[in-house]
């Protein structure tokens, strides 16, 4: 499901003394099931932005649709919101409650109104998405999981809302490098597996740059820029001066270009550094 | 050493260097066990740790979630008291209650979440808040909050409120309130976890003045690029010491880090798959400075080598 925002401002404190901005004016169009990321510096306004599209937030100006319904539109009921996005937001984990990891996935569409058996499907279907082993932790405390794998339940809860447009805040923030990277690529999984649309808020710029389709990049309430990987990462100044910084296969490339060592195009992922590098480095060496 | 000009004999030296290191932490068959919820059993968080960390060094700790990191961190300002075994902080045991402030004072603490830890709704009154707890009088505290403030570059902030600060600066404003304290030990728990790559630059800057200035620093973290200008790493699992050593020689051990549920700093990686290519980068490549230099260098030599 597509994604538009037109003219988006919002203005925290309307009228009193602490007034800020902290959208200004921001348009974009995402097309149905691309993965985006956004990027910018703590307060950028990352966070208000994703709140308005699922609805939490109410703009202070400005429209916003999500495939053919206008969710600013008075009209539109919270549910039906929900149901097309679902906002993973930054430490879900703290957010269970339930006893068993089945009842708390099952709390998203119980609220929908679903009957028993498509609740019970969708659980079992999110709990695959997510890599959670039906018969091992449907009946099992949340409480008692890793840190990854709450994070998952978590994830899941939200899937299990079958959300056409699945946002993520920082969902890999405070998970071990093997957590981390088992975390992204489940999303890629429900990604590929549900042609769903992808919004993803990170500050890990190697992580943007491996699995993005394009990359939004936010500064003072602005979207400043937006591009595929490949065009917003050659900015590497501009990143640098709004608090932001490149992936660090970029910035190794920029560092050996800038010593004479020529890498013409912008490489993304680490495998493309090494294949580059191994074609033009003798073997053996010191 | 008094003997300078007349070495010891090879072992008796040694010896000597042993008991002249000085161990600021002394970690001894450390267990910590916690009761679960619902089976009436008690769990171990820690299983069996014995470490000492030498004063004024940088040691990392590193390891999966739930592998004891964090309760670690604790035992050592005694948030934590030892289930058995024990944890001596310069000669004061933790769980001696006479000498809890003895332990405190000499341990400060920076948590993940920076917003969990500043109390007060003007900067400078933020960083007060420690030392007036110690009943440290007024003119010596506003003279440390001052230097406190300007080893993290905020004292020109010191008037505003912290809730209108960046993520960077909220945790450089936590570390003043820690350093007000005079701490000789600090314990960072994932300082840059919630923080922009901006805000992670300036809080590990922090981290590696604090060090030089030969206060001990003890950094919990999940960035392996992080560690990699420490003196010592030291991986947990499941509660006990795994591997430790210096970051060349944990970064060698490449399959027992993935094993451990972590990964290679990017340079290391880099230069591993350079070596699955026939390409023999020296082990002691951690950094991407490092990396480009022997890249450069590497191609000269190519180039004068095609030349001849």
């Amino acid at each position: 499901m597509s994604i538009t925002v037109e003219n988006l401002t919002h203005i925290y404190n309307k009228g009193l003394a602490y007034e800020t901005i902290a959208l200004e004016d921001v348009s974009f169009t995402v097309p149905s099931g691309e993965f985006i990321a956004i990027i910018g510096h703590t307060g950028s306004g990352k966070s208000t932005l994703i709140q308005h599209l699922n609805g939490i937030l109410k703009p202070t100006s400005g429209e916003i649709s999500i495939g053919d319904i206008k969710i600013t539109d008075k009209r539109v009921k919270m549910v039906d919101i929900r149901k097309r996005v679902g906002l993973v937001f930054q430490y879900p984990e703290y957010q269970l409650f339930e006893e068993t990891v089945y009842q708390d996935i099952s709390f998203g569409p119980k609220n929908l109104g679903l009957p028993t058996e498509e609740v019970d499907r969708r659980i079992r279907k999110s709990m695959q998405l997510v890599g959670l082993d039906f018969e091992e932790f449907a009946e099992r405390s949340p409480f008692e999981l890793s840190g990854g794998q709450k994070r998952r339940v978590a994830i899941a809860g939200v899937i299990a809302m079958e959300p056409e447009v699945l946002i993520l805040d920082e969902p890999t923030a405070g998970l071990d490098p093997k957590s981390h990277q088992d975390i992204l690529n489940m999303v890629e999984e429900v990604h590929r597996e549900t042609k769903n649309t992808i919004v993803l808020v990170s500050h890990n710029m190697n992580d943007v740059a491996e699995r993005a389709d394009r990359v939004f990049i936010m500064d003072s309430g602005k979207l400043v820029k937006s591009g595929r990987p490949q065009e917003v990462f050659r900015e590497r100044e501009f990143l640098s001066h709004i608090g932001l910084g490149v992936p660090q296969t970029t910035e190794v490339a920029a560092l050996l270009s800038e010593r004479g060592f020529q890498v013409p195009e912008i490489l993304l992922r680490a495998d493309d550094l090494i294949s580059f590098l191994a074609e033009r480095l003798p073997a053996g060496g010191v | 050493m008094q003997h300078e000009g007349n070495p010891l004999p090879k072992n008796r030296k040694k010896e000597t260097e042993r008991l002249a290191q000085d161990s600021i932490i002394q970690i001894h068959d450390l267990v910590y066990t916690y009761r679960h919820r619902e089976e009436e059993i008690n769990l171990p968080a820690i299983n069996g740790i014995s470490l000492d960390v030498e004063r004024g060094s940088f040691t990392a700790v590193i390891g999966r979630n739930g592998s004891g990191k964090s309760t670690l961190a604790k035992s050592i300002n005694a948030l934590v008291l030892p289930t058995s075994g024990s944890v001596i902080v310069d000669g004061f045991k933790t769980d001696e209650e006479a000498h809890l402030w003895d332990v405190r004072q000499r341990v400060g603490m920076v948590f993940q979440n920076p917003d969990n830890q500043l109390v007060s709704a003007i900067v400078e009154d933020d960083v007060a808040f420690g030392p007036e707890n110690l009943g440290i009088n007024p003119d010596e505290i506003r003279t440390r909050i001052r230097i406190a403030l300007e080893s993290v570059d905020m004292y020109e902030h010191r008037k505003m409120a912290p809730h209108l600060l960046s993520g960077g600066q909220k945790q450089r404003i936590a570390i003043a309130g820690v350093l007000a304290m005079h701490p000789d030990i600090v314990i960072f728990d994932e300082p840059t976890a919630m923080l922009d790559p901006g805000g992670r630059k300036e809080v590990l800057d922090i981290m590696k003045q604090l060090h030089e200035e030969g206060i001990t620093v003890v950094l919990i973290t999940h960035f392996m690029e992080e560690t990699i200008h420490c003196d010592r790493i030291v991986i947990l699992d499941k509660g006990r010491v795994a591997i430790e050593g210096s970051p060349v020689e944990i970064f060698a051990r490449t399959e027992e880090i993935e094993a451990l549920g972590l990964r290679l700093p990017f340079a290391v990686e880099i230069a591993a798959g350079l070596r699955a290519h026939g390409i023999h980068v020296p082990q002691d490549i951690l950094d991407t400075d490092g990396l480009v230099k022997y890249i450069v260098s590497e191609s000269d030599t190519e180039m004068k080598r095609s030349k001849a």
